[in-house]
Order: structure tokens, then C-alpha cells, then sequence
């Protein structure tokens, strides 16, 4: 079995929003537990999937477990070294392995620089090559993510949605990186292009054995590229296991109705049943969840069908007792008291 | 068959880009029609002309300089108007064998012209809804006032109390939740699918003949895109509305929709009944519908970790526009016979099957026409 590359645990973001005099001056504001308690692991050359709604806390722990915003509590350990509190000189040689691809096709790409220069930058971030040196390298990069070498002299601003995208991918690869975040890598493509970059992606896992921590919304694409598949909810992790069992045996209600909410025609017979059982029932109830109301116990529970199939049972709105991820057995963790 | 609601013949819209010093083809050449009660789903690429489709029948393309040309009638209320009627006066168009290349508009007349021939049309006879609901909201107004205020313009309801009531009760409709105390809320309070229901209510409360629907799930959460997606069927169910749906995701057309059009580079390149266009045995298919169709994940390529069928290249640059099929460069199914036409000559919307057309030199029935 091949080595844990990244592992998190118990991990914590708040961020505090202070708003108006009284706060500020007395320094208390409200505070947002973007990411409140999540731990899971990454094996080398493995693909693990993060999935949830927007503002469920899934980019907050992409930027977190790279050090991007330093997390509030927990402990992150890449490559058997804990990470959680260097100092920005000491990450910075790890910085070279752990990179991100962010959601934004022009993150990272100057307006006012060429393609060679963009990648020429990034390949002298951490060494001096020889001219030659970066010449042969700005090749490689364009072969491996199948740009025309004529693109080299364009700018940004020239290129198409899935050229930024690639390039991008080049100026992310031109550090020779092992973990790579690929936080909504397609979202911002045309469903044409989506497919070109999936695949990309995926060869380049293979080739040059990366690893990526896959951040997305579209669930087909993410059980296509991921082995493991963590389900989040208001900065929890609700349910994780491998890809296929996630998809095709969720246990949480609420990975239940994520997946039948794609109008797609291959949903499953488990999702359809639990589609059809809530479809009626949360149609009014199915406000947006919300920081500032959180609930206590579950925090699913105000949207949970099966909470109220149960009758409102008190466990789940019990203060003392919120769910904890257990194990229901082939790797597969769910918290929820009935799942 | 009655006559269409909507009837959009040839229809050009192209802007001018200064920078390229040429023509952007957003829509070329493209005839649709809706037919009174049904929804046609218009799908595509960005880039594709869907949206500027829309926006032409909507009167609301503005850019300056640019050309919209052909016809967009409305049927509706007895009523029949070609809503680019006389717009053609205000702009001279300069063609060299069959492409724009200059306009002389005169900007100011055919603004106030267009703006009169969508008087009484816009926000009453077809309504919309957009992509970004809250961009959409007036952001210092309530969402109640907002709805009062349409429901006072466009519909007989013209008193204060009277249409408060009415706008609560399509607050309901849309299935917002208290909808007595949503109507005092600004748009800012209310989360992204809730701004979405405002404005549905809202393009329906004047009770329009047609709606546009411009990618009214994008955006939007999966739990709470389907959540959109249901109401809007319900409502079609319940309204019986005519509608005009666009949207890049065809597992939304395909539920919503009773006719599909595939648009390509600015034109309509497949269209039929979506039972049938979209149907898994469908033969007769444009080889770029298919290949959109095979470039979404299905169960079999998740469970054999299969590579995705992608469409090779990029989305067409509707400035050069090819001489020949405009998806001859990205297609896949050339084959020896047809390979000169395709290079060549640009295909026709060929009829295959009754009311099933398809703009490609694969199918005999185009061949025959050519």
C-alpha cells in the first residue's frame, strides 16, 4: 500500500466577522466555523474527492491544508512532517510540492506577461536553470498539457477558457509538485472542455504520480477521477468512503438527496428512493443552510428528511451529543445517529 | 398547426469588436419557433449565440455598433408584430459575398425605434429571467415592492392593497416560505435560490405570453438548482406558460423542454422533439450533440474509470468563421465521401425525420436538399 502523503486531523477554520463599533472596540464578533473538526488522509498517487454545497467549508480546507490561511486548530501532516504551525520560511521549501489549482482560469496568469514568461517564472521560483534548461522544461510542460508551442508568445488574454486552464496546469507542474489541490478545476469550462482537462488530469496523475486532493460540485465528474469521496456539511465532513459506495450506497440523508439532485438520468435506485421519499416532504423546509443559526446536535437536522420520518427524535437536537463519524464498515464513515 | 407564438426567421445579431476590427457572428442566421404552450430548450456552448438569441427577442442587444437583422414575430393577443419591424432604415449594412463588413447606423434613431417597438412588449407580453437572480433585483427595493410595482404596470390590478395581495400570493406560488414576511425583504436578505423564486414570480406576475428563461439554474447550488428545476416544471404544469428556456446543462432542457435546438457557433445545428433528439438510440443525430451528449460522465464510464469522450479543439471563434460546416474542424465523423462539402460548403438545416432537423452532410435528407 503506498504511503500517506497528507493527513489532517481534527482541523479547524474560523474565521470572525466583526461588525459595527461595539464589536470592534471590544474585539467580540461573530465567529464562523468554516471547517469545524475535519480529519481524513491522502495516500500517494490517490484521488480524494470533497464534495457539498458552496459555503460548506470545502475551498476553506483546499487553502488551509496548504497553509494558505492557517487554520485555528488540528494538526496537518504532509509527507510525515506537521505542518500546522511552520513559519512562512520554513513552508517555503514545502511549497514547491504542495500546489493549487485554483476555480478562477486567470488566477496565477499575469495579464501582462506572455506564456513563456509566465512559465518561466514559475520554473525559476525555486531554482536557476540554465536558458537551455527552462527552453527544454517550457517544452516538456506545453507536451504534457498539450498546448501548441506557438501559444507560447500569447497573452492571457488570447487564449481560450480551456488554454488558460492548461496553461495554468503547466505553471502548477513547472515546480514538479506531488500534491496538487484541484479546487473546482472545471467549473469555470464549457462541457466540451470539461472532459478535455478530466482526462488531462488524470493522465498526468498516472504519469507523473501526483496527488490530488479534488475539490467539486459535479458529482459525476468527481466519482469518474476520485477512489475516495468525502461528503461535507456546514464545515463537517458527514460522510466518506470509497467513490462507488458514496454514489451508489450513501448512508447520510443528505449525500442522498446531493446526488438525486442532479436531474441526471443515471441516479441511482438508492438516491431515487430517497428522492422520492423526500422530494414532498422538504420542498418548504429546504431553506439554505446558515452560519448563524446553526443548529444544535445535527446540523443537518432542520433539512433532514429522515429526522422528521423519525418523529423529531431528541438525540439529534441534543446539544451534548452531535453526530461523530462511525464506522459502518468497508472503510465507509458516516455521522448520523440512524444512517 | 397553429401558427407559432414566437417566429424567429434568419435572424442575425453581430457586434462590432474594436480591437479585432471585425464582426463577432453571435447569432447567424437563426429561425426558431415557439409554439403557443410549449417550452423550447435552446442548449450550447458559451459562445454559441443562445443567450444573444434570447436577448434579440427580448429587445435588449444595445451594443452599439453592431447589426441585428431578420424576423422576430409575437403572436400574441390577436396581436401580430415583427418586433425588428423598420429597424433596418436606421443601419446601412455593407455585405461582399454574403458577410457584413461595415455598418452605418444611426445609433440614436434606432435605439428609440427598437425602444418603441418594445414598448408594451418587454416586461409585459415576455417576460425574463436571468442567470444572476440578485443582479437581476433592484437591490434598494424590496422584493414585495418590486412585485407590486409590476403587477401595477402591467396587469389590471392596479390597486395598492389589491396587488399587494396578488404579489403575496405568487410569492406562494413560487413556494417561498412565509411569504408575508419575504415581501418586506430586501434582495440582499433573501440566499441565492430564494432571489431566483422573487424573480420567477415576478417575470410571471404580469402574466406574459412568453417567457425567457436565460440559464435560470447556473449558478446555483445542486441541492437547490433541482429545487428551481421542479418549480419551473411545476409552474409550466400549472401556467401552461410558453417558454423559451436556455441553458448550457441538457439534463435541465431535457426535463423541462418539449423541443430541443442545439446551437453551434452562432447556429441552430440540430432541433426536434427532445424525446427524440435526445433519445439513447437516437441515430440520426448531429455528430456535435452526440459528441456533447458522450462528453458527460455516465454510469458505465464511472464504473469502467473510462476516459471521457472529449470533443478535441475549441469552441468556435465566431469571427473567422469557416466557410464550411462550422464543426468540421472538431468532428469526428468526416468521412471520405462528404469530407470536400463539409470543408467546403456550409450544410443546411436538413429535415431527417418529420419536424427533426439536422445541419450535417452525413444524412441523406441534406444531401438531397443541396
Amino acid at each position: 500500500m503506498s504511503r500517506t502523503i497528507l493527513e489532517v486531523t481534527d482541523l479547524r477554520k474560523h474565521y470572525s466577522q466583526r461588525r459595527g463599533l461595539v464589536s470592534m472596540l471590544t474585539g467580540q464578533g461573530r465567529v464562523i466555523p468554516a471547517v469545524d473538526g475535519v480529519s481524513f488522509y491522502l495516500r500517494e498517487n490517490e484521488t480524494v474527492g470533497l464534495v457539498g454545497e458552496s459555503g460548506c467549508g470545502k475551498t476553506t480546507i483546499g487553502r488551509t491544508v496548504l497553509r494558505l490561511s492557517d487554520p485555528s486548530g488540528g494538526r496537518i501532516v504532509f509527507d510525515g512532517r506537521d505542518i500546522t504551525t511552520l513559519s512562512r520560511a520554513e513552508l517555503r521549501p514545502l511549497r514547491r510540492e504542495m500546489q493549487m489549482i485554483f476555480q478562477d482560469l486567470d488566477a496565477g496568469l499575469n495579464p501582462k506577461m506572455r506564456v513563456r514568461d509566465i512559465l518561466r517564472e514559475a520554473l525559476t521560483v525555486y531554482e536557476r536553470p540554465s536558458d537551455a534548461g527552462i527552453a527544454s522544461r517550457i517544452r516538456e510542460l506545453m507536451e504534457q498539457v498539450n498546448l501548441k508551442e506557438s501559444k507560447l508568445s500569447n497573452f492571457p488574454s488570447e487564449l481560450s477558457g480551456g488554454e488558460k486552464r492548461r496553461v495554468g496546469i503547466a505553471r502548477v507542474l513547472a515546480v514538479r509538485p506531488r500534491l496538487i489541490v484541484a479546487d473546482e478545476p472545471t467549473s469555470a469550462l464549457d462541457i466540451s472542455i470539461q472532459a478535455q482537462v478530466v482526462n488531462l488530469l488524470r493522465d498526468l496523475q498516472k504519469d507523473l504520480g501526483l496527488t490530488y486532493l479534488f475539490i467539486s460540485h459535479d458529482l459525476p465528474i468527481v466519482e469518474l477521477v476520485s477512489q475516495k469521496v468525502a461528503v461535507m456539511y456546514l464545515g463537517r465532513i458527514v460522510e466518506m468512503g470509497l467513490a462507488e459506495r458514496i454514489a451508489h450506497q450513501p448512508r447520510h440523508p443528505y449525500t442522498g438527496i446531493l446526488w438525486s439532485s442532479l436531474a441526471d438520468k443515471q441516479t441511482t435506485e438508492v438516491s431515487r428512493r430517497v428522492r422520492n421519499v423526500t422530494v414532498e416532504r422538504e420542498r418548504r423546509a429546504w431553506g439554505v443552510f446558515d452560519f448563524e443559526q446553526p443548529a444544535s446536535g445535527c446540523r443537518f437536522a432542520p433539512r433532514c428528511p429522515l429526522y422528521k420520518d423519525k418523529g423529531r427524535p431528541a438525540v439529534c437536537t441534543d446539544p451534548a451529543s452531535e453526530p461523530q463519524l462511525r464506522d459502518v464498515g468497508h472503510g465507509h464513515v458516516v455521522a448520523c445517529h440512524f444512517a | 398547426m397553429d401558427a407559432p407564438l414566437l417566429a424567429i426567421e434568419n435572424l442575425r445579431t453581430y457586434f462590432y469588436s474594436r480591437a479585432k476590427r471585425a464582426f463577432i457572428r453571435s447569432v447567424d442566421g437563426v429561425s426558431l419557433g415557439v409554439a403557443r404552450g410549449e417550452t423550447l430548450g435552446i442548449v450550447g456552448e458559451s459562445g454559441s449565440g443562445k443567450s444573444v438569441t434570447a436577448l434579440s427577442a427580448a429587445g435588449l442587444v444595445t451594443a452599439a455598433p453592431g447589426v441585428i437583422s431578420g424576423r422576430i414575430e409575437l403572436r400574441s393577443n390577436g396581436a401580430r408584430r415583427n418586433l425588428l419591424d423598420g429597424l433596418e432604415n436606421y443601419a446601412r449594412v455593407t455585405e461582399q459575398d454574403g458577410r457584413v463588413v461595415a455598418v452605418e447606423k444611426d445609433e440614436r434613431g434606432w435605439r428609440k425605434h427598437a425602444e418603441k417597438l418594445m414598448t408594451g412588449v418587454r416586461g409585459k407580453e415576455i417576460a425574463m429571467i436571468f442567470q444572476n437572480p440578485r443582479s437581476a433585483l433592484n437591490p434598494y427595493s424590496t422584493i414585495g415592492k418590486q412585485l407590486v410595482e409590476t403587477i401595477r404596470l402591467h396587469t389590471n390590478v392596479k390597486g395598492e392593497s389589491e396587488a399587494k395581495e396578488r404579489a403575496i400570493h405568487w410569492l406562494e406560488r413560487v413556494r417561498i416560505d412565509s411569504p408575508g414576511l419575504r415581501f418586506d425583504n430586501f434582495p440582499f436578505g433573501l440566499s441565492g435560490g430564494m432571489c431566483q423564486r422573487a424573480m420567477i414570480a415576478m417575470a410571471l406576475s404580469a402574466e406574459p405570453s412568453l417567457l425567457i428563461a436565460d440559464e435560470p439554474t447556473t449558478g446555483l447550488d445542486a441541492t437547490i438548482q433541482s429545487r428551481i428545476v421542479d418549480l419551473l416544471a411545476e409552474l409550466k404544469t400549472e401556467t401552461g406558460i410558453t417558454t423559451l428556456l436556455i441553458s448550457h446543462d441538457i439534463s435541465v432542457i431535457q426535463r423541462l423542454s418539449n423541443r430541443i435546438a442545439v446551437m453551434y457557433g452562432g447556429t441552430v445545428v440540430e432541433t426536434g422533439r427532445v424525446a427524440e433528439v435526445l433519445a439513447p438510440e437516437a441515430k440520426l443525430r448531429h455528430p456535435y450533440t452526440a459528441a456533447l451528449l458522450a462528453s458527460v460522465p455516465t454510469a458505465e464510464t464511472i464504473r469502467r474509470k473510462s476516459y471521457l469522450q472529449a470533443i478535441d479543439g475549441e469552441v468556435l471563434d465566431t469571427i473567422e468563421v469557416p466557410r464550411g460546416c462550422r464543426f468540421y474542424g472538431r468532428c469526428n465523423r468526416v468521412t471520405e465521401a462528404i469530407r470536400e462539402n463539409c470543408a467546403g460548403v456550409e450544410p443546411p438545416l436538413g429535415e431527417v425525420a418529420p419536424g427533426h432537423k439536422v445541419r450535417c452532410w452525413l444524412y441523406p435528407a441534406v444531401e438531397g436538399k443541396a
